[in-house]
């Protein structure tokens, strides 16, 4: 049983210099930690910046009336909203979609008029976690309206105060109204928080004379990674034949770049800590192995074949590189369960910066909660383990070939 | 849309979204009648291709529905793609800076009024008892739901100041004269030219404004050439935007009274709000 015996003596073998074991076992385990908590990051951002994209305003894709989007034509509806609703969310694929009435408006709470927009919207659907009004405490129906925090603050208006509404029916007619204003809004949308008064789309439609229509169907698909096949799917429905379909990345094309540009970033970070992981495995195989040459010399003496010291050494490089990659995975994959599970704050990484970030007309959480998936870890434990392998069978295969007096005196 | 850049949606968010236009012009004339009768019937040309005097003609045209005071009854029909809508107004003005307008039909909008001094705008509303001031945000928003917009009616007097004037080429049919209006350098609006075409008794026609980028943004007819308040004007103006197609404003004077004494506090805030 060679096979056997030999894996028997590789790992005695590893034992035998508890130094060099324990420093080729560091190196692998911190590479394969440092490899999955970037992964992790990696994942975060990625995930962070389609969250903050498509969650609380665009979705994951939008109906439209045609031209509604260039104009802005209030008149511009989409109708009979709510089967049109019924009939995306029957949709394969589609998680919920919700309408939405946007209507230009003078807002006023004493002589002063101020440009709004009002944004009629099912307030249930709204309010879900990570959609628009996620975390707002939704008033009761009636003549109450929610107001962008900005918008107030220049307003001088506060919760519980009378503000008039003047806007123009879908037919033409003057719409005004008193209504209350029932709480400050901030949502991660700048132009909600500076521009917008929200209220439930029913009390829109009644207001701007547009009963039981919409300007905006926003679509949330199971998948947000393939919102370019939802639309794809929603355009063939026959209850949307007409009208205008599009997924977030043709919506915001801004975006679409912003995102690409800061993933082409972040990947060419994780090659270079990919790298910069494998080239330290790589370092300590190598010389742990050609530091034993003269003990390849004598075995050489003793009349193994090459081939056998080859084949031990891979069995070692192999035991070692498992080894270290679970270590690694445990430390690496405790490390960014616990960031994910408290978050990291970033705010108290540099030192009392801000927590969010105003930028592209969002605003960018900067509280981290790194993720890992399985493919991130298995690829980082073949890296690191092909790595060493790699880098430990070489450099034996080499002295394997040598004259067995030659590699005794080296 | 969020990440719109927000120029677009401010644009788009002004207070009637159908109009975007820096209007100068006629429709403000249109909502403030006035005339010095003096001017009607002068100046007929005898020998047609002789060109007018540039400044001469905008003068006259600029005075043409405006006087000292006036008072004035109009009806308003707005036609869009969905529906159709009547209005009938009547309005007061004095001078160049001051302008008051009530909605008198249909009923649910009577009483809502649009009161101007100088650079300010103000709507009173009825229905909910309140007064508001369109802020400089809203001023090319549109005016009362119609083709017009808020600027219309504030910025009438600024055609001889923000535009350099020529006559431009003679016209045969009609008979007239095309003027061409360049914007001066530096001066913020909408229009980068306007083209007017003045028959040869020195009435308005047909008047076109182009955007900043060279293109036909809305045209104003002129028709139903009438005598009102003693003055030879044309009584029906249209307006049409060109980048909606079936939409049109159409401004009609039932009558017009020119030069009337007003009393001082028509103008005021506190006669906006109560109704006469």
């Amino acid at each position: 049983m060679p096979g056997f015996t030999m894996s028997r003596i590789a790992w005695r073998n590893l034992w035998r210099n508890r130094r060099r074991t324990a420093l080729a076992l560091a190196a692998i385990g911190l590479s394969v930690a440092l490899v999955l908590v970037y992964d992790g990051l990696l994942r975060w951002e990625s995930d962070w910046l389609l969250q903050t994209i498509t969650g609380p305003m665009l979705g994951h894709a939008q109906v439209h009336a045609p031209g509604w989007r260039k104009t802005r034509d209030l008149d511009k509806t989409l109708r009979h909203a709510s089967a049109l609703v019924a009939a995306v969310e029957d949709a394969p694929d589609v998680a919920d979609a919700t309408a939405r009435v946007y209507a230009p408006a003078l807002a006023a709470k004493g002589e002063e008029g101020f440009a709004v927009v009002v944004i009629g919207v099912d307030v249930e659907r709204e309010s879900r976690p990570t959609r628009l009004l996620a975390g707002v405490s939704v008033p009761d129906p009636g003549r109450r309206v929610l107001m962008g925090r900005q918008l107030a603050e220049q307003m001088g208006v506060r919760p519980g105060d009378e503000i008039a509404l003047v806007g123009q029916g879908v037919d033409g007619s003057l719409a005004n109204d008193l209504f209350t204003v029932a709480a400050l809004v901030e949502t991660a949308v700048d132009l909600v928080n500076r521009q917008a008064v929200v209220m439930p789309i029913d009390e829109a439609q009644q207001f701007f004379v547009m009963p039981d229509e919409a300007h905006e169907i926003v679509v949330y698909g199971r998948d947000a990674e393939r919102a370019a096949a939802l639309a794809e799917g929603l355009r063939a429905r026959p209850a949307l034949a007409g009208l205008d379909v599009l997924d977030w990345r043709a919506l915001a094309p801004a975006m679409v770049s912003l995102v690409d540009l800061v993933q082409a970033a972040w990947i060419v970070v994780l090659l270079l800590v990919l790298i910069a992981a494998a080239a330290g495995v790589a370092n300590t195989m190598l010389m742990a192995t050609f530091e034993r040459t003269h003990e390849f010399g004598m075995l050489l003496a003793l009349g193994t074949s090459p081939s056998r010291i080859v084949g031990m050494i891979l069995v070692e490089s192999m035991a070692l590189g498992l080894i270290g990659a679970l270590t690694g995975t445990a430390i690496g994959g405790a490390l960014v369960a616990w960031a994910h599970h408290t978050g990291i704050d970033y705010a108290a990484l540099t030192g009392g910066g801000p927590s969010s970030l105003s930028v592209f007309g969002m605003n960018w959480s900067l509280r981290i909660y790194p993720r890992l998936a399985l493919v991130d870890v298995t690829r980082a434990v073949l890296a690191v383990l092909a790595t060493s392998v790699v880098a430990s069978a070489w450099p034996a295969a080499r002295a394997a070939r040598l004259q067995p007096a030659r590699a005794l005196r080296d | 849309m969020a990440g719109r850049a927000s120029p677009e949606w401010y644009r788009n968010c002004l207070w009637y979204s159908q109009m975007r236009g820096r209007a100068v012009s006629w429709c403000a004339a249109v909502a403030m009648a006035g005339a010095a009768s003096a001017a009607v019937g002068a100046a007929i040309p005898q020998a047609p291709p002789r060109p007018p005097d540039v400044e001469a003609l905008l003068t006259r045209i600029d005075d043409l529905y405006r006087s000292t005071s006036s008072i004035a009854r109009m009806e308003i029909l707005v036609t869009g793609p969905r529906s159709t809508r009547s209005l009938r107004l009547r309005a007061w003005t004095r001078g160049e800076e001051e302008a008051l307008i009530v909605i008198e039909a249909p009923p649910r909008e009577e009483g809502t009024a649009t009161l101007r001094v100088g650079d300010n705008l103000w709507n009173y509303l009825p229905r909910i008892a309140r007064t508001i001031r369109v802020p400089p945000s809203m001023m090319l928003g549109s005016w009362m739901g119609t083709d017009f917009t808020n600027d219309d009616l504030v910025k009438e007097s600024s055609l001889r100041k923000d535009f350099a004037s020529r006559i431009d080429r003679r016209s045969d049919d009609p008979a007239g004269w095309w003027v061409a209006l360049d914007v001066k350098p530096g001066v913020v609006g909408r229009w980068a030219r306007i083209e007017m075409l003045v028959s040869d008794d020195l009435l308005p026609i047909e008047e076109r404004h182009f955007d900043r980028r060279g293109r036909l943004a809305r045209t104003m007819t002129f028709d139903e050439i009438k005598t009102l308040g003693g003055r030879r004007l044309p009584a029906h103006l249209t307006l049409t935007p060109t980048d909606t197609p079936n939409q049109r404003t159409e401004l009609r004077y039932l009558d017009v009274r020119f030069d009337v004494p007003l009393p001082d506090d028509t103008f005021s805030l506190s006669r906006l709000e109560r109704r006469p």
